[in-house]
């Protein structure tokens, strides 16, 4: 009867345990960082957001998630950030019209016209709603490179995905997420392997 | 009194039947997300009396989503005693500086219409969603905007704040009841949007 009183009071245990960690488990982000270790981040003050390149269906998408990242940036002080009207008239200043495949000569004529440290370039590879099932939840994928204007050099890079309906939220109707809180999830997630450094 | 002679004695039940309930709570509770604002303010913000809101980039798939959303960010500014340029008068400026993207301004636009307005700095914004969704059982509004207070003397930016507001909540989801309309969810999204700044 004993043993049977300290299963008991173990089921108990375990139930809450349970619960904590699925309840963690709604959608996670995933994905992969590189960031230059050689190189000290403290000299980066200021930098530019470039316009980020779509391939997505949603036409907005690249706009969006570049916002996202501005905000993010000005939010963490890590850096400050040009104003995005200035990178516009930066880039037709400079004759610029592909900004996904920059050439060291162009990003140190950008840094040199902005005055700026760094930019930040980027991909919007997912942007929307998916279906899974009966069921359509939003995805967002994204990647960032920050390339130094001194040297033209990538000194960090962030691939990261997010999506998907959780397993509560599938099965005990635990809130899903919209599209804007997986964004903002996603840019916080990437931006945030630079803070460590 | 009857012996309860079962597995689970009373107080055994009770104390499990508790547990499950907390459990549940703290899931869907808990499930709500982080704050869904991101919001970045200047030690320089000081005698900012009089602003202009230019017109709005719309980045939603609601064509009138921009134009609803400036006139709640004026209403706002208003009701907090900020003097708010007609927008009349900042279109006028607009074309007269031959300004065709209010969207995109250089730091050399945004001096020259903070001149002409003689206004201490420009509201500039997006409205990034402004829908309703469909979730697993519901139908939602989400409502997503960024803005910017940009000073009209150094084209800095002073305040910047990204908001979002809607999503099913729990008695949506569970109960049914009637949700925000997307209207009440745009005025608490810029509500929330300047109590960052005020």
């Amino acid at each position: 009867m004993s043993i049977l009183r300290c299963y008991q009071r173990y089921l108990v245990f375990l139930l809450f345990l349970f619960s904590i960690i699925t309840g963690g488990c709604a959608s996670t982000t995933t994905g992969t960082f590189h960031i230059n270790e050689n190189v000290d981040f403290s000299y980066i003050k200021r930098v530019a957001v470039l316009p980020f390149e779509n391939l997505t269906d949603d036409r907005s998408a690249a706009e969006v998630i570049r916002q996202l990242v501005i905000s993010e940036l000005l939010a963490s002080g890590l850096v400050d950030v040009v104003y995005t009207g200035d990178v516009m008239a930066a880039l037709k200043r400079q004759n610029i019209k592909d900004v996904t495949s920059l050439d060291t000569r162009q990003i140190r004529a950008l840094g040199k016209d902005l005055k700026v440290q760094a930019v930040i370039v980027g991909t919007v590879e997912k942007y929307g709603e998916v279906r899974m099932g009966t069921i359509t939840a939003p995805e967002v994928t994204i990647t960032l490179m920050m390339a130094e204007t001194d040297a033209g050099s990538i000194i960090w890079s962030v691939t990261k995905t997010r999506g998907g309906a959780g397993f509560m939220a599938r099965h005990f109707g635990a809130r899903p997420e919209t599209l804007s809180e997986t964004a903002l999830k996603v840019v916080r997630d990437a931006v945030q392997t630079l803070y460590a450094y | 009194m009857k012996e309860d002679k079962s597995i689970f004695p009373q107080a055994l039940r009770n104390r499990l039947c508790l547990s499950i309930i907390l459990s549940i709570l703290i899931l869907s509770a808990g499930c709500a997300g982080e704050k869904n604002i991101k919001f970045y303010r200047s030690d320089e913000i000081k005698g900012i009396e009089r602003v202009a809101v230019l017109p709005f980039e719309n980045l939603s798939s609601e064509k009138e989503a921009a134009k609803r959303i400036r006139r709640t960010v004026i209403a706002e500014l208003l009701s907090r005693g900020v003097d708010v340029i007609e927008p009349g008068e900042v279109t006028r400026v607009l074309r007269e500086l031959e300004i065709r993207s209010p969207t995109a301004l250089s730091i050399e636009d945004i001096q020259k219409t903070g001149k002409k307005l003689k206004v201490d700095a420009l509201i500039t914004g997006s409205v990034i969603a402004y829908r309703i969704s469909r979730g697993i059982n519901v139908s939602y509004p989400e409502v997503t905007i960024q803005l910017m207070l940009i000073d009209t003397e150094t084209g800095n930016i002073l305040w910047s704040v990204w908001n979002t507001e809607g999503g099913p909540d729990f008695w949506v989801r569970h109960f049914g009841t009637e949700g925000k309309s997307l209207s009440e969810t745009a005025r608490d999204v810029v509500k929330k949007a300047f109590d960052t700044l005020f």
